[in-house]
């Protein structure tokens, strides 16, 4: 108990002294962590509406009504049977009408005077090779449509062909940019961040070079003396962190709440999907702190 | 309780401090090192506290190696068992009298109770019952030095070693600051000291280590500064 309350009383005291170089530590890992949630959060919406706009998948295929479960069977055995086939997968009326459902569940509206009969069955292919598509067409027999630009097909009880593989790398190819474009601007701050903290640190260490000489003097551990700074990296990180989390509330309650309903086919992400990067924003502070630890605290190693 | 055997200790930049020291300190001595300026009092001193290795040798200290010590546990468990006391005081201007002590214990982890209980004790000891709550700035120089022995005797340890205790004291102070040094190695603490003051050597008649260029060149048990 009293040790922990020497640390406190140790962490609390450096803080303070460092005011303005921990403070400077704080927002940047602030700035840092905000940023890296923001990348995460960015790779998640467009995950959705990746989900919403092909189910995930690359190729449809429509079936006319009425379906018949023989149809079904057989043919769900010959696509599977294409080479260029991974998987195949059925889903009713009823599946599709679920779907459906929860895809637009932020606007009820759209669904609520569609009955469930109106959505087509259809088979949800993922193919092995995507520059194979051609054997989906051709097996059943499908051709372009001139007018309508639909893929139509003359093989019995399919209905059409719905081809997702273009927007499918065009979402990927905006994912990956913006993604990968605020991930970078991210892992600059953190590294920023990292720096800052590690100098706060050593300023510190420097402060209370007589305290530490003392304190060597008469015998105390090495963790003993380094433990309060290390806990004052995890503090700044952690205050960065938690500074990083709110904005992100904020930012989806201000920003991303305010579009829900206008653009009615966009999914958007919703509370959930902000908590589940929560830990990925710790996880980092935490990264920060022992990174940042380490190097600040090196030159004290020794006895 | 220490010993130095065949001791050489060559700092990084060559110059060569210690050169072949043996000395054999029994439990309870009081010893003087003296000797001219550089010629390796301090470095002694430094040896024994394990802040520097010798180069050569050995050097034990409560029957350990201090070599061997690891900078984990021996090394801090080996310095629990010294105290340290110098020309300079090194206490803590921002702490009070009573802070300075109990930070010493606190910081090798011991129970409040037993802080409560040994710094009022120990600073009755060296005469400064009365100022546990000023600071040192308030504290004239043997004061200080007071301070500082207090600190370094609050964890009762084994050996008190003194680098030029009372340099920067006037002779009467300095005087003074020797009863309460001799008054410790009473108790049973082994007191090694290093020092230029000749007066003070000469009226205490303890054993006398003359250093010169980093040899030992006079052992002599009762003797005098030169
Ligand atoms: N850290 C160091 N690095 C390099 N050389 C050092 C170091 N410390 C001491 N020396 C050298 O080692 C020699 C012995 O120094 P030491 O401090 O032990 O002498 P001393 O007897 O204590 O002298 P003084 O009476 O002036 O305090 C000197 O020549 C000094 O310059
Ligand atoms: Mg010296």
């Amino acid at each position: 108990m009293r040790r922990i309350e020497f640390y406190f009383r140790e962490t609390a005291a450096g803080i303070r002294r460092n005011g303005i170089m921990a403070f400077a530590a704080m927002s940047t890992a602030f700035i840092a962590l905000f940023l890296f949630g923001l990348a995460l959060i960015i790779a998640r919406e467009i995950n959705l509406v990746i989900e919403a706009v092909t189910g995930n998948v690359q190729v449809a295929v429509y079936l006319s009504d009425p379906v018949r479960p023989d149809t079904v069977t057989r043919l769900q055995t010959e696509l599977q049977a294409l080479p260029a086939v991974a998987s195949v997968e059925y889903e009713n009326k009823d599946e599709a009408c679920a779907r459906a459902k929860k895809l637009f569940e932020s606007n009820p509206a759209i669904t609520e005077n569609v009955p469930c009969e109106v959505y087509p069955a259809s088979f949800r292919v993922t193919l092995a090779d995507t520059s194979q598509y051609g054997q989906i067409t051709a097996r059943l027999a499908c051709e372009p449509d001139p007018t309508t630009h639909d893929i139509t097909c003359s093989e019995p009880g399919v209905l059409k062909v719905l081809d997702f593989r273009d927007i499918l790398d065009r979402l990927s190819a905006i994912t990956r940019v913006l993604r990968n474009g605020v991930l970078f601007i991210a892992v600059v701050t953190l590294i920023s961040a990292t720096v800052l903290v590690a100098n706060t640190l050593r300023m510190g260490m420097f402060a209370r070079r007589k305290e530490i000489g003392i304190m060597r003097l008469v015998g105390a551990t090495n963790w003993r003396i380094r433990v309060p700074f290390l806990i004052e990296g995890l503090v700044e990180a952690l205050v960065g962190a938690a500074l990083a989390i709110i904005t992100l509330f904020l930012v989806k309650v201000f920003v991303v709440d305010q579009l829900r309903g206008r653009i009615v086919w966009l999914p958007l992400i919703r509370n959930g999907d902000v908590l589940a990067i929560t830990p990925w924003i710790l996880i980092a502070a935490a990264g920060v702190a022992i990174v940042a630890g380490t190097i600040g605290i090196r030159r004290f190693l020794d006895v | 309780m220490i010993s130095l055997q065949n001791v050489t200790k060559t700092y990084k930049n060559g110059v060569i401090a210690l050169e072949s020291v043996s000395i054999e300190i029994e439990k309870g001595e009081f010893v003087f090192v003296v000797g001219p300026s550089g010629s390796g009092k301090s470095t002694t001193l430094r040896l024994l506290l394990r802040e520097e290795e010798p180069s050569t040798g050995e050097v034990f200290v409560a029957g350990k190696n201090v070599v061997r010590l690891s900078s984990l546990g021996g090394i801090p468990k080996l310095r629990r068992n010294i105290g340290c006391v110098f020309q300079d005081f090194k206490l803590l201007q921002d702490k009070t009298v009573f802070e300075n002590v109990s930070f010493a214990l606190e910081v090798i982890g011991k129970p409040k109770h037993v802080i409560d209980a040994r710094v009022p004790e120990i600073l009755d000891y060296v005469g400064l019952g009365e100022k546990l709550n000023n600071y040192p700035d308030e504290l004239s120089g043997g004061e200080q030095q007071r301070v500082s022995i207090a600190r370094a005797c609050v964890n009762r340890p084994l050996v008190l070693l003194a680098d030029e205790p009372t340099g920067n004291l006037d002779p009467n102070t300095s005087v003074d600051i020797m009863r309460l040094l001799d008054k410790v190695n009473k108790i049973g603490t082994t007191v090694v000291m290093a020092t230029h003051d000749q007066a003070i050597v000469d009226a205490m008649r303890k054993r006398v280590i003359e250093l010169d260029r980093g040899k030992v060149v006079r052992d002599q048990s009762r003797g005098v500064y030169s």
